[in-house]
């Protein structure tokens, strides 16, 4: 599943794409070490296969579920992680560009739940640990289905909190836990049915292929425990840099003003909701996001009400008035959007009119 | 001009599974010489192909260009005199646009941007796809794809143009404009084909190839018309040569 | 769920995105590199909005409306794309409302802050598909490339993803005729039964490599020593730094004032 731009903020996008980034500059260099210059097309053409394998739709009979096939594993395997993962990095950003699949900023979080987790964590931590012994049917039948769902369940958990450490939507956390990782379960079962038929097909005819993949890449321990702790030290400096930038332009305040500034407000009455909210209290990550927020905040936010005429943030919390306004000039603002273009192209017509 | 002479000496070659496609082959091809390689399917044409480019390299024999070995070392340097267009052209037009893909070459070589863009143009001018030049290749027809691979290939102005079934899958008007446009080149020309009416119009000479093996090497115009020996490496007299079927009339 | 027809769409919309590419207007001939920063720009000017923001949103509606019209782009494909790629969107902004009863009074108008939440994912899911799309619509593959190549993305992986992007209509080529052959000796079956995942895929995959194989042998002939030689980058005009700056002058100016309010208090006199 993509995350969308739509769902981010700038904070959680930029962060991701800084280990993206970084992911993708050590495995191009791990790549080019190993002088293969052969992998090159081969990745371009296994990232159109992936796209071509997305139509293929699996089914399980009696059961009305099918699937498809999501890539990051498979291609783990038959290439190698690193280059498996460039080529899910490839086919994500003409996804995101072509077909709005996700989105610019977001698709440092769609490589990183779909390309990192299956290709770093799920492949040289659970496959290649189960066919450390060689390959046999029944490895590649357990390797396959066990990463899979392993690669899935993180990249699905990578979603929830993403999306709700943006704060863009306010889901409770466990609503959204609960909701997500069955689906992916199910998806990730199909997903590791595919992968292992696949892979087993190809070992029989092609044994060379796949044995090569997992021979050349040589993914000691420690050099997985450096690219986690690269990482994880750029994570840790763009969050922070970030979120200083964020609490010096208090962005996650809404919240608070909603309390304070007169807004009545009439709690749903609703029990399951209640105790939703309370668990959601319970589990809330960043109070400033969440339900959880500081008494603190609240000052200075009431003060914004008043003046929230020139105050772009405060517009659900002023008076009705101004929100009478604010619905004025959004209307205004509309139209006159609409007759730019309407404008715009008029002229544009007419012109060919005019040189002929 | 014998630097541009193409020899090959007693070249054998064995795929790694066993199989034995090409078994002590030897000829010499001169300069400006057109020569239609024919055979039935799996005779070892196409591997022939491939060890004249270097693309694969012999167990046992040499291939020479312009009196240089093919080796791994001489290879950047042969590869430059040497253009091939492959069976299928989607393989070869592998970039966004023709223009990009015709330049592939030459960027390689790093040729000032100027001398690209000159050999580019020509190069499209020369096939007639000029105005295709900005077209991405998976919007081209099959005779332009044809085209262009073609282009693609003279943009490096190689001396010997080497062709791997230029004609098939291209219906009749492209065929025939393919071939006014290959006969108008006076580069070396190495054609392998199953289209022997082609073979017949295009090439002074043709080789016979049948299982890895030269069954006929000599003037088209005596080796097409040799019922029996065609007969005997799985092929056929040209059509235009066979008795007219409407009034029974040898032509 | 995706058919065969589906992939067939995908065909489709490629090479309508590189027809909308090669056209020549205004927005077409603005430096690749510098729509793409406008692009990045504007995005995450958008996404910077907090989730109750509807009103402060609609001035950025004014990019995507001009860049749309000064490209002479067709409206109804971009927005069918835009459809496409909503439902995840929808989905989890339509749990707002289901999760979020908190009301409150604004003049008289009774407002759930969960409805609220939805419409403000909706406008930004609008404007950053669009965004995205408009991007690629003017601008093309080949263009973004050679922006990637600028910003010193690695050769390799810009060469890998040129690849991708030509060979996926040769697969899908392929794809739709394994899948039709499978259906018209497979009548009954929606999908493909699980005996012949194993071999159906893996077929694909191995013509996949042999495929890259010659490939790669059809670059080795034509010089390719493992370097991609882009050609000479286009240079960045006056013209091209304008058309950043005044974006950018715009997308802060309404991310800074709630610009619809400002006109609104001014008509209705409420300040
Ligand atoms: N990669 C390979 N591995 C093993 N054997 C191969 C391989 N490629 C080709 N062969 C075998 O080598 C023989 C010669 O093949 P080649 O492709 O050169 O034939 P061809 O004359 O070009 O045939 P066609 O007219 O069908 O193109 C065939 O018997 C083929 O089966
Ligand atoms: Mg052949």
């Amino acid at each position: 599943m993509h995350m969308a731009d739509a769902l981010i903020s700038p904070v959680v996008g930029g962060t991701m794409w800084a280990a993206t980034a970084g992911a993708a500059a050590y495995s191009i260099k791990k790549v080019k070490n190993e002088m293969d210059e052969n992998k090159i097309p081969l990745m371009g053409v296994m990232g159109a296969f992936i796209f071509a394998a997305q139509m293929i739709n699996f089914t399980i009979p009696g059961t009305g579920s099918s699937g498809h096939l999501g890539g990051g594993l498979l291609l783990a395997i038959l290439l190698g992680p690193y280059a498996g993962f460039l080529t899910m990095a490839a086919v994500l950003t003409i996804q995101a560009l072509f077909f709005a699949d996700g989105g610019l900023l977001a698709l440092g979080c769609n490589i990183f739940n779909l390309g990192f987790f299956s290709c770093f964590i799920a492949y040289p931590l659970i496959y290649k640990l189960i066919i450390a012994k060689g390959y046999t049917r029944k490895r590649i039948w357990g390797a396959g289905m066990l990463s899979a769902i392993i690669g899935l369940q993180l990249g699905a958990f990578g979603v929830v909190l993403e999306t709700l450490l943006s704060g863009k939507t306010e889901l409770p956390f466990g609503t959204f836990v609960a909701l997500m990782q069955p689906i992916h379960l199910a998806i990730g079962v199909v997903e590791g049915l595919v992968v292992a038929a696949v892979v087993s097909f190809v070992w029989k005819q092609r044994p060379e292929i796949i044995e090569k993949a997992a021979l050349g890449q040589p993914m000691g321990s420690l050099s997985i425990k450096k690219v986690l702790t690269g990482l994880a030290i750029a994570a840790v400096l763009f969050g922070g840099i970030f979120s200083w930038f964020a609490s010096a332009n208090p962005d996650g305040l809404e919240w608070s003003m909603f309390r304070t500034a007169g807004v009545e407000e009439l709690e749903a009455p609703d029990g399951i909701h209640e105790t939703l909210a309370k668990l959601q209290e319970k589990t809330a990550f960043l109070p400033d996001y969440g339900f959880k927020a500081p008494e603190t905040a609240s000052e200075p936010a009431a003060k914004d009400g008043e003046a929230a005429a020139e105050e772009s943030e405060a517009w659900p919390a002023v008076s009705g008035g101004t929100s009478t306004a604010g619905i004025v000039g959004g209307v205004l603002t509309l139209a006159f959007a609409a007759l730019i273009g309407f404008a715009v192209s008029l002229v544009k017509k007419k012109k060919p009119d005019l040189t002929a | 001009m014998s630097h541009h002479m193409t020899e090959v000496k007693d070249l054998h070659y064995v795929y790694p599974d066993g199989h034995k496609a090409v078994n002590g082959i030897s000829f010499k091809i001169h300069h400006g010489e057109s020569v239609g390689i024919i055979g039935a399917n799996g005779a070892g044409k196409s591997t022939l192909l491939m060890l004249l480019m270097g693309v694969l390299f012999p167990c046992q024999g040499e291939v020479l260009v312009g009196e240089v070995l093919v080796t791994k070392k001489t290879l950047p340097g042969i590869r430059q005199r040497m253009g091939m267009v492959f069976q299928d052209p989607d393989d070869q037009l592998f970039m966004t646009t023709v223009y990009d893909d015709v330049a592939f070459g030459p960027r390689n070589y790093n040729l000032e941007e100027k001398e690209v863009e000159k050999r580019v143009l020509q190069a499209l001018e020369m096939v007639g796809i000029l105005h295709l030049k900005d077209r991405a290749p998976f919007k081209l027809s099959g005779g332009e794809k044809r085209a262009a691979a073609i282009a693609s290939v003279l943009s490096l102005q190689p001396d010997i143009l080497v062709m791997d079934e230029p004609t098939s899958a291209l219906d009749p008007k492209s065929r025939r404009r393919l071939m006014k446009l290959l006969d108008s080149f006076e580069h070396t020309k190495i054609i392998t084909s199953h289209d022997l009416d082609m073979v017949y119009e295009l090439c002074d000479r043709s080789i016979v190839i049948k299982d890895g093996e030269i069954a006929a090497d000599g003037p088209t115009s005596k080796i097409l018309v040799d019922a029996d020996l065609m007969d005997a490496c799985g092929l056929e007299i040209p059509l235009a040569l066979q008795n007219c079927p409407v009034c029974g009339r040898k032509k | 769920m995706k058919t065969s027809e589906a992939g067939l769409n995908t065909t489709f919309d490629m090479r309508l995105l590189d027809d909308m590419a090669r056209k020549e207007t205004v927005i077409h001939r603005v430096h690749p590199l510098v729509k793409l920063v406008t692009t990045v720009i504007y995005l995450t000017v958008v996404v910077s909005f907090g989730s109750y923001e509807i009103i402060g949103l609609l001035p950025l509606l004014f990019y995507p409306v001009l860049v749309i019209t000064l490209a002479e782009l067709p409206i109804r494909p971009i927005l069918k794309r835009m459809l496409l790629a909503a439902p995840f969107v929808i989905g989890i902004g339509i749990l707002n409302p289901v999760f979020d009863h908190q009301v409150f009074v604004v003049g008289g108008l009774t407002l759930s802050r969960g409805w609220i939440t939805f419409f403000s994912i909706v406008l930004k899911c609008i404007l950053t598909v669009s965004a995205a799309l408009l991007l690629i619509a003017s601008t093309g593959m080949d263009k973004l490339a050679s922006a990637l190549r600028m910003l010193k993305i690695p050769r390799l992986f810009v060469l890998q993803l040129l690849l991708t992007y030509r060979y996926i209509s040769v697969l899908m080529e392929e794809v739709t005729r394994i899948l039709r052959a499978y259906s018209m000796r497979a009548p009954q079956q929606k999908g493909i039964h699980p005996k012949v995942w194993g071999s159906l895929t893996g077929q694909l995959i191995l013509r996949t490599f042999e495929r890259a194989q010659r490939v790669y042998q059809a670059m080795c002939l034509r010089g390719f020593t493992g370097e991609y030689n882009t050609g000479a980058h286009e240079r960045i005009t006056v013209r091209d730094t304008v058309y950043l700056v005044v974006w950018g002058l715009f997308f802060a100016l309404a991310r800074i004032y709630n610009i619809p309010m400002l006109i609104g208090s001014l008509l209705t006199g409420v300040v």
